[in-house]
């Protein structure tokens, strides 16, 4: 409980910032929070929060998987790389093929979900192939 | 015919005030019951136990997740990430979102910040 009381400012503000499927749990002193917020703003505001409360990170002791229920099958997401262009890639792997490029700032369209961390997707220009999650963003 | 009808409105009321103060009694009942599970709640809900990845799948998502961070280094061991090297801190939070989405058991952050 104590982990609890510890990031409770992150847990209220998931549950007023309404986020779906919310579970927090503590095993062998970490403690976990999933769940679903609607937007990437959302997700962005309880990180802000996270790293408040434990600088940087360091403490080891949270896991939080907070996905964005709008990173959904058909929308279309913005190329969010720092400058570069995102590479689209035959599987979802650093290790597979690339077969595209899309943009840096370019729009995609999600065609479907592999995992938390790729994506397939489909560039205007009609290439189609995995992207990593991170480097995209539902506007 | 008139009759009749009084009857059976006489027995509908009847039926409904019984009803209703049946439904009374277990609504009373209920509360009380639910009260005295809050006082003494003693067996708090079962939940799921948390998932954590298999260090196979862990190790990939760990290489996916740093190739763009070329100053980090990771391992995996038992479910447990840890990092050294060097980060900046802008792109700290970043590598950590998409590390804490593994589904590790736990993250070890030793990584020097620039």
């Amino acid at each position: 409980m104590a982990l609890q009381d510890k990031y409770k400012e992150l847990i209220n503000a998931a549950s007023a910032a309404g986020v779906q499927n919310l579970q927090v749990r503590e095993q062998d002193n970490v403690l976990y929070i999933d769940g679903e917020a609607a937007t990437g703003q959302i997700k962005d505001n309880l990180w802000a929060i996270y790293n408040k409360i434990d600088p940087d990170f360091r403490a080891g002791d949270l896991i939080m998987n907070i996905n964005v229920s709008a990173m959904a099958a058909g929308a279309r997401a913005k190329v969010t790389t720092a400058s570069s262009n995102l590479n689209i890639r035959k599987g979802p792997g650093t290790d597979q093929p690339i077969v595209g490029k899309a943009e840096h700032n370019s729009t995609v369209t999600l065609v479907s979900k592999m995992n938390d961390q790729w994506w397939l997707v489909r560039t205007d220009q009609g290439e189609e192939g995995y992207a990593y999650a991170q480097y995209l963003a539902v506007q | 015919m008139n009759r009749l009808n009084f009857k059976i409105l006489v027995v509908g009321l009847l039926f409904s005030t019984g009803v209703y103060v049946t439904s009374c009694k277990s609504k009373t009942k209920d509360e009380s019951t639910q009260a005295s599970a809050d006082t003494t709640a003693v067996t708090p809900v079962p939940s799921a136990p948390v998932e954590i990845a298999a260090d196979d799948a862990l190790t990939t998502g760990v290489k996916d997740a740093t190739k763009d961070h070329p100053g980090v280094n990771a391992t995996v061991n038992n479910g447990e990430i840890t990092l050294t090297g060097n980060i900046e801190r802008s792109k700290l939070p970043d590598l950590m979102q998409t590390l804490n989405s593994l589904k590790p058991k736990k993250i070890n952050n030793q990584l020097t910040i620039k």
